[in-house]
């Protein structure tokens, strides 16, 4: 491990005026965030709008072109700081990300992506990892399919697999990106009760997400991005039945009815 | 007819073909190892960051895709030998089947690269994996399979085309078929024969290759590591949905 170690990273995120842009394009025009330790927020707006981008920034998966990221007390990008390879690994080990798309290793089954994570990005002996990833396939109730590949569950077991791999890694911030946009209503509640159980258990999460109920109950804040901008944020009830902005009243009423 | 094939006294000639099949081998071993690895530094040469080196990469396979090998094994063997570079037929011929399957061999190790979707190297950079930790835990495992089917192929290609090298009398099996016929005026029977030795060294090769892809892609382990792993794997696993094995 180098400098960025676990507890440097613990908790909070902190977002100043972010930009991004790709070519001529500019995707995030100025975003504020403070996520507290510990907390859910959940991302809502339309595809396209830069929900994705911005939690692709926050592991670095997209380098930014303005303004700040600190995870805890670490800054992770500013227009001074370039991480090195490894720190940008360190992090990464920190801040889990789990896709639409699921994105398991086809070629090995259920437990082996669960323990391949912990071997390679953490070095842990394969015996314990094997013990780890038999664990947490157990809490995202798939003891049952452990042996299976990828291209034998379906769509929901394969994201809760995805979940179990993410924290193997053992990170503290948990970054959504659609994690059930691709799934059947059943998958869905399957997938969205193992993040409410890790909502729970003190992860910080950052969830892009078109499930309302889900936010509803789930978020501590959600923030509505449009444009590349937080044009709306606050409590759920708030930002869903009373939201400020017209676009985020037309995006409620055309995702509710 | 089939009392002919006798005429030719092949115990006599048994340590002739004996050398010719060593030979055969060596020169088919000895070239695909060698071709693997140019190919594969021609393969990640053309999927680079460096134009010009891509370029390179890129006009050299294509021209010795499009010339003939035994071409090029003249252009090796006797045209270099007159501008004063004079090869053994050993170097010669390996020289000329490496260049040749090593821009062949590039082309399928650089499509089983390709077919690795980004996604799988977004997913393993998002749980910390180096860069160098994803291409051989993550990518490598999945081309290799994807790659597998082409690359024996071109082992099997490669070991018939062992017998072009008869033009530079290699003292391959071909080559030694060439003097036993001319020794005993007996071409049907000796190339029947020497057709059915290439047959017997590369129809084994081919099933002996799928046998390997099945049981890759049926997800059988080869390494007793992961045999191991496995095993605890499925004894722990609760059978509720039992998953089919091969």
């Amino acid at each position: 491990m180098t400098g960025l170690g676990a507890a440097d990273h613990a908790g909070a995120v902190t977002i100043r005026q972010l930009r991004k842009s790709f070519g001529s394009t500019e995707v995030l025009r100025g975003i504020d965030l403070t996520v507290d330790a510990g907390s859910i927020v959940c991302l809502m707006g339309k595809s396209g709008g830069g929900k994705s981008t911005l939690l692709r920034c926050l592991n670095l998966l997209e380098q930014p072109t303005g303004g700040s990221i600190a995870i805890g007390d670490r800054t992770i990008f500013d227009g001074a700081t370039r991480l090195s390879h490894r720190d940008v690994v360190a992090l990464r080990q920190q801040v889990g990300m789990i896709f639409q798309s699921f994105n398991l290793f086809p070629h090995v089954t259920a437990a082996e992506n669960v323990i391949l994570a912990q071997t390679v990005a953490r070095r842990v002996e394969r015996d314990a990892a094997l013990e780890r990833a038999l664990n947490l396939l157990a809490t995202v109730g798939l003891s049952h399919r452990a042996a299976a590949y990828p291209r034998q569950m379906s769509g929901g077991e394969q994201q809760r697999t995805a979940i179990a791999r993410a924290l193997a890694v053992g990170p503290s911030i948990l970054l959504c990106d659609e994690p059930t946009s691709a799934l059947d209503p059943e998958s869905t509640r399957d997938v969205l009760n193992v993040l409410r159980a890790l909502a729970q258990q003190g992860m910080t999460m950052l969830v892009a997400t078109h499930e309302l109920s889900f936010a509803r109950e789930v978020a501590d804040r959600i923030i509505f991005i449009d444009g590349g901008q937080i044009i709306e944020s606050g409590k759920p009830e708030q930002v869903i039945d009373h939201p400020e902005r017209q676009r985020t009243r037309e995006f409620f009423e055309h995702v509710q009815s | 007819m089939v009392r002919n094939l006798f005429h030719v006294d092949w115990p006599h000639y048994l340590p002739d073909i004996a050398t010719g099949i060593r030979w055969t081998i060596e020169f088919t071993l000895v070239s695909f190892v060698l071709a693997v690895i140019w190919g594969l530094v021609l393969a990640l040469a053309r999927g680079g960051r460096v134009p010009p080196v891509r370029w390179l990469a890129y006009g050299y396979t294509e021209l010795f895709k499009n010339i003939p090998i035994i071409t090029e094994i003249f252009i090796i063997y006797y045209g270099l030998g007159q501008v004063g570079i004079t090869l053994g037929t050993f170097s010669a011929g390996v020289i000329s089947l490496v260049l040749f399957y090593g821009a062949y061999l590039a082309e399928i190790f650089r499509g089983a690269l390709q077919s690795i979707p980004e996604t799988q190297k977004e997913a393993s950079a998002a749980l910390g994996f180096s860069s160098l930790q994803i291409i051989r835990h993550v990518v490598l495992p999945q081309a290799v399979r994807v790659a597998l089917p082409g690359t024996t192929t071109m082992l099997v290609d490669l070991l018939k085309s062992t017998s072009l090298l008869i033009t530079i009398a290699a003292a391959e099996l071909m080559n030694q078929a060439q003097t036993i016929s001319s020794e005993t005026f007996r071409p049907m029977e000796v190339y029947i024969v020497v057709g059915a030795i290439y047959f017997a060294m590369c129809f084994p090769l081919s099933r002996l290759a799928l046998l390997v892809e099945h049981k890759l892609s049926a997800g059988v382990a080869l390494s007793p590591m992961r045999r191991r792993t496995l095993r605890l794997i499925r004894s722990r696993s609760v059978a509720a949905h039992p998953v089919h094995w091969q």
